[in-house]
Parts: structure tokens; sequence; C-alpha cells
């Protein structure tokens, strides 16, 4: 889609404001009801999802251009999907993220980029990552010592794909190395992608770079099949967004799964034990990638009907992804499965959890801006009393790490994977 | 007219660059397409104005400083929060817009039940901090994610639980007010320095002209504090639910019911809401679910108690003879809330209504008692958090047979309205069809009862333009037959005289050739001079309706 198919949206919006909200009905408190960071973080209303369906319409009609301001704004995004599921409480039409997306591209495709998102592009057409100084040459550096099949050159029935940000974070490589080493423990003929290892793009997506993300998609889509693999098992929520989501649209087949989702599978079949107690309080942060957009893509086909002569809706009936079916027990379960583990909510979780700040690119692009969502999130993390918290996605944990509250103070933050770790 | 740079600069030294912005892209989303939302309320297919700059204030005193500077310059302004509606958007090409997000403060005063609130404080993030101490807030009509500043100090501001928690009107006590000169006033006990618990004295009661009945709709400068009065709630601190996304549901204790009751015709109907008026059994009442309209409101509460429902699965529902059945059993229709204190309470309450239903031999809906059905209701009804339900079958709407009036004289003619939007709907396919009588609105718009404030929903698409003409045909339509009834100005059209067509202000010319002939004259001039004691420059737009009052021989 172009963002002129997008008009009928842009004006049916009906201007209720959900989109800065949580849903109404989970809402808990008033300092942990907004669910949007860029409108929270900028206030004016262009930065919601209605003002950017009002933003669209501008541009469209040539009423205003992409200035230094617009241009900031539209990448502003991170593409968290929190104002899609608000507005699909009440609305069964309007796909704000979709929407928000197609804004960065269009500002993609007219060269209205932010000065870091160069960098990150150039990266990725050279080195095959989104992160800025890594290596291709050094991309399997995380996997040394560990004997795991290439598929590149030796056939197995699960691909560990564990993405660019637990492949080269010098402090994330132990996740990587514990989520791979658990799986070939647990039995599972599974072996790595060898030279064929390259970014998802999932996030060169997120950023409005759609063309690269299809490039990078293809080539991903044709190593998976030449290996032959059943399944993909990834530790990081983006790439699971991206292999499951938007892979399949282009085509991918093959079964993927979060890390999560195959240890409680591991957890359910017995093949996975706990022998120690982890005595700790945590709370969860669900990453947007794998909660309310961790669904599977359906193929639809169809057009829009209206029926009663003026109520719009689709023939055949269209998927609708509000995030009621994204990941959420998955990595409670497993927690649950921990001994001595205590797991406390934050307000804002499942398919209204506050996004990390690195959604959409902004961790690299817009820092400052990303550093305060964060800390949004560590201040409702300690409102809790836990002493850590914990997630399944690297950018989320990179982010957090380090990242400290409204008071100054931080919290302990883990991936799942090292909690069941501590546990075995 | 552009700003000037020195204008623009003295604007930002108040609030900060950061919170000031003349982006034309920023600026074009503070302009209201009204098509997009509830159209009664402004030009039916025109933006209002651009404006010159949007300012974000964060406190009072920065609202009194750009307050001045709009004298100073002669620039108009106008200060919004939530932004449902034309009402809260400039109608001048000389003007800013003030956003009013950043002040959002509550301040809950759990021991005399007041809430003090700023303007970006609004009806869910209230309700759910006054809960967590035993207390509720009266949520009105637009639903709970409009400002309780704009509905208290702007507008009507009645609901589903005005039955028990009266209007905005009634709940307003003391505010904080920067009027259009830049002056602050602090009214009703707030402005004796006695705090915050009374609207009228031992201070300057200025409450009824500053809002009045219907609200000044952000004429008379900027409220930037009002205190509400808070109402007993007698359930957990956080309402718990259940569900998955959009269907949520209330898990509440046995003192909460929740019932839709049906009545025979509407004559039973207008005797059984007089009795709940007289005998103060309920905590919330609203016509809720009819807003779908009469053919397909059993279908639509399948489709939204499902996570899977979809419009698309209107068509084939509609064919089941027990949905059928259960439209017909719910024809005149009416969904109740009753919250016991104690056991004996919700006993004696339930006791009464049926007692009431006897009498006018109504009954409950049985699909509406399904447990889930119940709890989906209930927490509707309870938040308004679903309340943009509103938009959801054409993304817009607008309202037509619009009465707040005694119960018995509007349903006497509720068939005939009926009517009228069928064969319109039947005739022009503008509109949805969906049975005709679409109407919606509160057992009660006064606390304890006594009237009742209904309007059709007429849904539209704003993607159509013929969509839109023809809803603007059939409001003209309705205003004909509501005319030839006596039943005085139409929902549709109550704000055809505030606001020209083309989106800006009438002027005073044209407002006077208006109201020298209105039935009551005097009042506009009354209000002509209030305006030219506390806005000399004019500042405030057309929404205060004022006559010129040598027009009628006066000084």
């Amino acid at each position: 889609m172009a963002l002129q198919d997008f008009r009928p949206m842009q004006e049916r919006c009906s201007n209720c404001l959900n989109c800065r909200w949580v849903p109404f009905d989970k809402l808990k408190s008033e300092r942990f009801g907004e669910n949007c960071p860029s409108i929270a973080y900028n206030n004016f209303m262009t930065y919601s999802a209605r003002g950017r369906f009002q933003l669209g319409q501008t541009i469209l009609d040539g009423d205003a251009d992409y200035t230094e301001t617009i241009t900031e704004l539209v990448h502003d995004c991170m593409a968290c999907g929190s104002c899609d599921v608000t507005c699909k409480v009440c609305r069964y039409n309007l796909e704000p993220l979709e929407h928000n997306i197609e804004l960065k591209v269009d500002a993609v495709e007219k060269g209205k980029t932010l000065p870091a998102q160069a960098g990150i592009m150039a990266a990725l057409k050279q080195e095959q990552t989104m992160i800025p100084g890594s290596k291709k040459a050094q991309r399997l550096d995380w996997a040394k010592g560990i004997q795991v099949k290439d598929l590149f050159k030796d056939k197995a029935e699960v691909a560990f794909y564990p993405g660019c940000k637990y492949s080269y974070d010098p402090k994330l490589q132990k996740v990587a190395q514990a989520a791979l080493k658990l799986l070939i423990d647990a039995g599972a003929d599974v072996g790595i992608m060898g030279n064929a290892d390259a970014c998802c793009g999932g996030r060169a997506l997120q950023m409005g770079f759609r063309a690269e993300f299809t490039e990078r998609a293809e080539a991903n889509i044709k190593a998976f099949n030449t290996a032959g693999v059943k399944v993909i098992v990834t530790p990081c929520s983006d790439c699971y967004h991206a292999l499951k989501r938007q892979y399949a649209k282009l085509g991918l087949a093959i079964e993927v799964l979060h890390t999560v989702e195959y240890l409680e599978r591991l957890i359910e079949e017995g093949k996975l034990t706990f022998t120690k107690s982890v005595n700790m309080t945590v709370t969860y942060h669900d990453p947007c990638h794998l909660g309310r957009l961790g669904e599977p893509f359906v193929p639809w086909d169809g057009t829009e009907k209206k029926i009663m002569n003026q109520v719009h809706t689709w023939s055949p009936k269209r998927p609708r992804y509000n995030g009621a079916y994204g990941i959420y027990d998955a990595p409670r379960n497993v927690l649950a499965a921990i001994p001595g583990l205590r797991l406390v909510e934050m307000d804002r979780i499942r398919e209204y959890a506050w996004c990390c700040g690195a959604g959409g690119g902004c961790s690299q692009t817009l820092p400052e801006y990303s550093a305060w969502t964060a800390s949004e999130r560590i201040t409702e993390a300690n409102t809790t009393g836990a002493e850590a918290m914990v997630t399944a996605c690297p950018w989320c944990e990179a982010n957090f790490m380090g990242a400290v509250d409204e008071h100054g103070k931080s919290i302990q933050v883990f991936d799942i994977i090292e909690l069941v770790q501590q546990a075995l | 007219m552009a700003l000037t740079a020195e204008i623009y600069q003295a604007f930002e030294d108040v609030v900060g660059q950061r919170n000031i912005s003349q982006d034309k892209g920023v600026l074009e989303s503070y302009r209201c397409i009204t098509s997009q939302s509830s159209a009664h309320y402004g030009p039916f297919d025109h933006k209002t104005p651009l404006p010159q700059a949007v300012i974000m204030p964060g406190s009072t005193e920065e609202v009194q400083k750009i307050i001045k500077l709009c004298n100073k310059y002669k620039i108009q302004f106008k200060a919004s929060t939530t932004f449902w509606s034309a009402m809260g958007f400039i109608g001048s090409e000389n003007a800013i817009q003030l956003d009013m997000r950043r002040m959002k403060g509550i301040e809950i005063d759990e021991k005399n039940m007041i809430a003090v609130v700023e303007p970006y404080a609004i009806g869910a993030v209230v309700q759910v901090e006054a809960m967590k101490v035993g207390l509720n807030c009266n949520i009105p009509g637009v639903g709970c994610s409009s400002s309780v500043v704009a509905s208290t100090a702007g507008w009507v501001g009645f609901g589903p639980t005005s039955i028990s928690m009266g209007v905005a009107g009634e709940n307003m006590l003391g505010a904080e007010w920067v009027l259009p000169d830049g002056e602050v006033l602090r009214t009703g006990s707030l402005g004796a320095g006695a705090g915050w618990f009374n609207g009228e004295g031992p201070g300057p009661s200025t409450r009824s002209v500053l809002r009045g009945f219907q609200g000044t709709t952000g004429t008379m400068g900027v409220c930037t504090k009002v205190a509400i009065r808070l109402h007993p709630w007698p359930g957990p601190t956080c309402i718990p639910t259940r569900g998955q996304t959009p269907a949520y549901k209330a898990s509440l204790p046995d003192n909460f019911k929740c019932y839709t009751l049906c009545y025979p015709s509407w004559e039973a109907w207008a005797k059984g809401a007089a009795m709940l008026h007289e005998a103060e059994i309920v905590y919330l009442g609203h016509r809720q679910f009819n807003m779908f309209g009469r053919d397909i409101k059993a279908a639509m509460l399948r489709i939204l108690n499902d996570p899977n429902g979809q419009l698309a699965d209107l068509e084939p529902l509609l064919q089941d003879p027990e949905l059928k059945k259960q439209n017909e059993l719910m024809k005149m229709d009416i969904q109740v809330v009753l919250a016991g204190m104690t056991a004996r309470d919700i006993a004696y309450k339930e006791k009464v209504l049926d007692r009431i239903l006897e009498l006018c031999g109504g009954w409950k809906s049985e699909m509406m008692l399904e447990k889930d059905m119940q709890d989906y209701v209930l927490l509707y009804l309870l938040r308004l958090g679903h309340k943009n339900l509103n938009y959801t079958l054409c993304g817009s709407y607008e309202g037509n047979y619009g009465l707040s009036s005694n119960v018995f004289v509007a349903t006497a003619v509720i068939e005939e309205a009926s009517e009228l939007k069928d064969k319109w709907a039947k005739t022009h396919t503008t509109i949805a069809d969906t049975g005709g009588d679409s109407d919606m609105g509160s057992l009660s718009i006064i606390g304890g009862g006594g009237a009742m404030g209904w309007e059709f929903f007429v849904n539209f698409d704003a993607y159509d333009k013929a969509s839109i003409q023809g809803t603007n045909d059939f409001i003209d339509e309705t205003q004909k037959w509501m005319t030839s009834k006596g039943l005085g100005v139409d929902m549709g059209r109550w704000n055809q005289d505030i606001r020209r067509k083309d989106g800006l202000n009438f002027t005073q010319e044209e407002h006077d050739a208006m109201y020298v002939n209105a039935a009551q004259p005097l009042v506009f001039a009354y209000q002509w001079k209030v305006r030219e004691a506390v806005n000399p420059n004019h500042l405030g737009g057309s929404y205060y309706r004022t006559l010129t009052p040598s027009k009628i021989g006066l000084a």
C-alpha cells in the first residue's frame, strides 16, 4: 500500500483519542495511564496516531512539507503498536500502526530521514547488520566454543537465529549462548545459519526503509528454505515479529517460535526441569514485538464492502491484528515454573504494555527520547517492589540496562533465559 | 496572517521552545474536520481555521501571561484538551490554539469527597484515582476519554450516572479561571480562601455567568482548575477485569447488578422511567446499545462480546432467528445498574426494581442476563471506556431527534421519529439503515431524575461526501418535522448559530441579525454585557451568543 491508499482511514478516524491511552477498561492509575511514548514525550497532538492520520492527509493534500520538525516527528513513532490496540477496542476498520509506518516509508522515499539512519542503513547494506561498526566476519563469534551444526553445510530440523543484537553486543552474547545450549541439552536437532546468518531487516521496516527490508527478507527466506529447516527459534522479539508476521507475507512457510515458546514446550514435555531455586521477586516486561505484535500472519485477499448503506466492512472477513493473541502466557508460564521466583505485574502489561523505547530504531536515532521512554518503564517496574525486571528481547534488555527511574534508581535486568539458566 | 517574529518570541518566552509550534504540519493537526466526529457541534464539511501557533502552557501563571499577550496583540485564542468536536477549536484566522495537555494534576480529597483537577485530567483517570478511596465521579455521555474540566466548566455534562450523581453543573464546586482579559478569578468558596468545597458563596458566585446550564464552550477564558463533587463507590479499589481485547468484562461482587429493562409499549416505558426517578434506586441508567439501531443491536452485542467478532459478521448474524427475537424483546429497552451499599441495600433495590417492572408490565432481557454479556455491559457503562463505539459502524455519526425532555413528551412521538429515519434510510442510501429507532441517552439529565437526554444516532461515512451531504439533508428534514411538532431545535442544529459553515466565527452583525428576532432577545443582550465586562477585546469567539443591546433599544 502507498500513503494515498490510507486516505479512507485518515478521513474515518473519529478523533476519539483512545490512541493516547491504555484501554480504559484496563486503566489502573493516572501515573501509568498513557500508552504512546511519542505523544507522552512530545505533547503535541500531531505525535498521536490521530495526529498522524491528520498529518498524512495534509501531506497528501500538499498542505505541509517534511520540515525538519515533521521529519523527526514521523520517525519518532516507535512502531510499538500500542495505539493500534486501543484504537481497535472500538474501531474495526482503522490500522494506525500500518499508517504510521507508511508515513515513514513516504518520508524515506522522499529522502526525509534522520541523520543516524544513514549509518544504520549503510551497515545493513555492507555488513548485513543494523548495528553500525559491526562486521559480517564477526557475526558468529558469539557461538565460538559451542558444538553446533552449521546449516550452511549440515542439515537440522531447527534453526537457531539469535539476531544482530545478541550476536554482536558483548553484554548480551551470553544470552544467545545460553539459549543455544539449552536447546542442545534438551536434545533439539539444532543448527545455526553459518555464513548465511544475517540481519532480519525488521527494524529497517520499522524505520520506513521498506525496500531494504524486502531485499533482506527475500535473501533470508531463500537461505532458510535452502537449509531445509522445519522450525526457526529466535530469542529476539524484533526478529520474531519480522520472521513470523512480515516474512510470512513474503512467503516464508516455516514455523517460527520465540525461545520462550520453545522453553514452555520443553517444560510441558518434561524435557526441561529445574533443580535450583531463584529466590527473587521479578516483574515481566512484555516486548511489543512478542506481545501485541506477535500474532501470526493470516493471508487475506479482499476488498471493502459497504453493508446496510454505509457500514463499511470487508469481503471476505479480514484478519484483525489487535493484540488479543500475542505471546503473553508463554513467558509467564516459564517464570512460574522456576522454583522460588515470584512475579509481580506492572500496571501496563500484555497487549497494553509500555514500549521499552528501542522500537522503530529510536534507541539508535533519537537516544534521549528513547532513554526517557525506558526510564518511564523503570519507574513503573520499581513501583511494583520487584528486585528485577525480566524481558525476552535484547533490544528491550539493552535499553533498560543502565536506565534509571524518575528518582535516579535503577533495577536489575535479565533476559528470561538467564533466569532459566540460574534454575538449572 | 502569521504571527510576527516578535509576537512568537513573546509566547515562546512564556512556555519555552519545546511547548510552542508554528510548523504547518503540526498546526494542520489542530484543525477539526467536523464530519469526522459528531458533526452537530459545528460546520458539517469544512475544517476549522488554521491556528497561527499551538501553545502548551504548564501552569495557571503561564496561561495568564499568554492571555495578556493575546489582549496586547488582539489575537483570539481557544483552550482545549481532548478536542472532542469542533467546540474546542478556534474560529478565527487570527487566533492561537492552546493545548492544555501539560496541565494534568489530580488531587483527591477523600474526607470531603472532592477532586481538584486540571484540564488534561480525563474522566477515566479521575475515576480510577477516586475509586482507590471508595469514590466515583460522574462521567458524562462524551465518555471517559474527555477532559473533566471541559465537560464540567464548558458543556452540559450529563451521562449514565447523572441519575445518582447529577450533571456537570451540579457537580462543579470551586474553579480557578483565567478570564479573557487575563485576570484570574477564583469562584465560590475558593474565592473567599475557604477551599474548594462550594461553587457558590461565600466567595463570588459566578458559576452561572461562566458556564450556565449549557456551558460556554471555552469562550470565557481558560478554566485551569476545577473542583468536582465525588460520590460513593461501593466497589473494589480497582475494577477487576477479564476477557480478551476488545471484549473485556468486569468481575464485580454481587452488590452490583446490571439489567436491560424492556417494556411492551412506550407508555409503559415512560411510566417505568418515571418510577425509577421516584424510587431513587438506580446508580446508573442509560439507553445504550440501541444506538446501533433497533434491528441490529442484538447482533452487535454478540460481535462486541467476541474477541474475533467483526462487522463482517453482521450479515449472517442478522439472519439468526434467535437474535431477531431478542431484538423484538428489547425493542423498548434501557440499561440500568444497581449498586448496593450493603447486602440489604441491594436486596431492597432489586425488590423495588422487580415491583416497578411488574407494575409496568416490563421484563429483564434474558440475553442480557447471560453472565458474560452482563459483565461486558457493566464494565462498559461504569467506565464508559468503550464509549467510542459510537463511531464503530461508520466512523461518524450525527445526533437527530435530540431532546432533553420530560419522558412522556419524548416517548409520545418516538415511533414517528423512528419512522422518519427508517423511511429516509430506505429511500436515501446516505445513512446507515439499521431499523429506524437508534435512540440512546441518559435516564436523567439532572440529579435524581425528572427529564431525559436523548438523541438518535445517524451513522454516516465521513469518507463519502454524498453520505455527509445526505446526512445533513436528513437533519434538515428532522428539523422540519420537529418544528411541526413544536419540539424546538434538533440536537443536530444546536450549534448552527455559533459557528459558520465555513468554520469561522459569526460576526457581531450576523449575530445581531439572528437574535434581534429571538423569542427572548434580552438573554443575548445580557450576555453581551457580560462579555463586555470580562472580554473587552472579543477574543473568545462566537460560541458565546450576544446581541448588541441598542438593537433592541437598550443602552
